[in-house]
């Protein structure tokens, strides 16, 4: 096996990377230019990884490659060798609850672990002495047996709320709910459709939209949240945000208010196999934010997601009793870490 | 410009603040890296539409990203470096009053002893220029200045834009996002601090960057106005802004 380590900010896309990504049907954020614009944009870069077995694809990674201690500053570009102590997180920024490498469809579990041991060991030959090791999150259950062995811990993620679209419409899919749950949704949707104040548009393919605006909206409602556990990422840039609901295949929703204030967005990654609701930030109630968003865009991802007969639908990690709620079932997901020591084998 | 050692030091001071906001600053990374600049170039290949430089328009509406990763200030101040230039214009001694019309907060950078005041709409001020003890300098638009009483004590600076730069004999020149770019010495010509700006040449005209200011950060935004030219003063040998020919 042969594997290519292509720096998404200066090197060309690799050969078969488009091909690769419409076969294993992975979402838009595996686009080789949306790499690239995140890349330039972060702290920890991502470096890609292409394996070939006799030139077939047989699995693609991307590796953040994250530096200690982290600072203020973008990655330099170049920069070839970890000098300082670090690891690659092989995560793909954007889309919780996925891998951050995929396998060609119908590959054995064999070759699997030996596309991962052949990135492994790439990796080192790459980042140098100060590679710590390789950290590998989400891994799906079935899958830990690629990544595990010895010397590798196991450690716990967040789960990922994944949903089974089991329903023609909506009506079905608010009667398969908790009578509360599903009056709740009734009367919000009741109340909103009485408010005249709140003006909400959705679609692929927006091109009315300041993306500028977007990140900084998406941004300050991160920080409200306060840090995520174990986050490498850099705050999402308006130009990836402008190129990525640009895409046909990404659904984006706002709510403004009378004053055109952006009150809330939510990006949806449409998919045939499984749909992501991706980005969600709306406005504090404080700074004159509205209730009952939050669902209304989920009833309004699951009038497309019956329409279009989407099979799946998954929204990431947290609020999990909520999610519960609306229908979403906790897919357990590990991280495996791989010491040094241990790499390449 | 010329090779002065003082000019050599104003472009790699320059230089290093461009680099540093190639490093921290989100909307310049995204600018330069994706589409490319000039002087210096930082991604091979790439040169960038007007060497790098953006307009006015643009920097105000992503005022947000031009604040730095560690994190800061997005407000644009229309007079920054009120104080500085100032200083090289007119006398301030201790116990001046700087009345400053149009302005959102009194000046941060007078010299010591120095007090500045931001003149509100409904601020009585033939009260407190009748009480003021010391000189008093006003700034702001003519049209402003030109109400106020005469008092032996003060002295009217005008704010001038950069379709003004023939007419004096004395004021200061202001930008929108850049602030206070110039001020007309005892030449009749409009220094540049250069202490605080540095100006280069585009092919949309003059190019500013503000060299001491951490957030929001402000590199290469395009004056507007491709008349406005950099030379050299004759007799104080510091760059100045000249009225030029259309292109």
């Amino acid at each position: 096996m042969i594997v290519e380590l292509v720096d998404p900010r200066t090197d060309p896309e690799p050969e078969g990377w488009t091909a690769f990504v419409a076969a294993r049907q992975l979402h838009p954020v595996w686009e080789f230019d949306l790499l690239r614009i995140e890349s330039w944009l972060a702290r920890n870069p991502a470096l890609l990884a292409v394996v070939r077995d006799g030139g077939t694809i047989t699995a693609v990674a991307t590796a953040l490659v994250c530096r200690l201690p982290l600072t203020a500053r973008f990655a330099r570009p170049g920069s070839r060798s970890l000098v300082r102590p670090g690891w690659a997180d092989i995560y793909l920024p954007w889309l919780s609850g996925f891998p951050g490498i995929e396998f060609a469809a119908g590959s054995d579990v064999d070759t699997r672990v030996a596309a991962r041991r052949a990135v492994e060991r790439a990796l080192v030959r790459r980042l140098g002495p100060g590679l710590l090791g390789v950290v590998y999150r989400p891994v799906r259950p079935d899958e830990l047996d690629i990544f595990t062995g010895r010397g590798r811990p196991i450690r716990s993620c967040m789960p990922a709320a994944v949903l089974r679209n089991e329903w023609t419409s909506v009506d079905d899919w608010l009667g398969s709910l908790s009578r509360e749950r599903r009056k709740s949704l009734r009367r919000q949707q009741r109340d909103l459709a009485a408010d005249r104040g709140v003006v909400t548009r959705g679609g692929p393919a927006r091109t009315d939209l300041d993306a500028s605006e977007l990140a900084t909206f998406v941004e300050a409602h991160r920080r409200r949240l306060g840090p995520l556990p174990r986050e490498v990422r850099t705050p999402v840039s308006a130009a990836y945000l402008d190129r990525l609901v640009r895409r046909p295949d990404v659904h984006t929703l706002t709510y403004h208010d009378e004053d055109g204030r952006l009150l809330a967005v939510n990006t949806m990654l449409d998919n045939p196999v499984c749909a992501v609701k991706q980005h969600w930030a709306a406005r504090a109630r404080a700074d004159g934010g509205r209730r009952h968003l939050y669902f209304d865009a989920y009833v309004r991802a699951m009038r497309y997601l019956t329409g279009a007969g989407r099979p799946l639908m998954s929204s990431g990690t947290g609020l999990e009793a909520v999610k519960q709620s609306l229908g979403f079932d906790l897919h357990v997901r590990h991280m495996v870490l791989a010491p040094r020591p241990v790499l390449g084998r | 410009m010329g090779t002065s050692l003082s000019t050599v030091l104003w472009q790699l001071t320059y230089r290093a603040v461009v680099r540093s906001a190639f490093a921290t600053v989100p909307f310049y990374r995204e600018h330069w890296a994706l589409d490319g600049r000039t002087d210096p170039v930082l991604v091979p290949g790439r040169t960038g539409r007007h060497g790098g430089a953006v307009d006015a328009a643009t920097v105000l509406a992503r005022r947000a990203d031009l604040v730095p990763l560690a994190g800061g200030e997005a407000v644009v101040d229309p007079l920054r470096g009120l104080g500085a230039v100032l200083r090289r214009v007119e006398p301030l001694r201790t116990g001046t009053l700087v009345a400053v019309f149009g302005a959102d907060s009194a000046p941060v950078d007078l010299p010591r002893g120095v007090r500045g005041w931001a003149v509100r709409p409904d601020d009585d001020v033939d009260a407190v220029l009748a009480q003021a003890r010391g000189p008093v300098v006003a700034v702001g638009p003519d049209k402003q200045l030109q109400l106020l009483p005469d008092r032996p004590h003060l002295r009217r600076v005008p704010l001038r834009e950069l379709d003004e730069l023939d007419r004096g004999p004395h004021g200061l020149l202001v930008h929108p996002v850049l602030g206070v770019l110039a001020g007309l010495a005892d030449c009749g010509r409009w220094h540049v601090d250069r202490t605080a700006l540095y100006l280069r040449e585009t092919d949309a005209g003059l190019a500013g960057t503000v060299l001491r200011q951490r957030s929001p950060r402000l590199v290469d935004t395009l004056l507007g106005d491709e008349r406005v030219r950099l030379s050299a003063c004759p007799r104080h040998r510091g760059p100045v802004l000249t009225p030029g020919l259309a292109r």
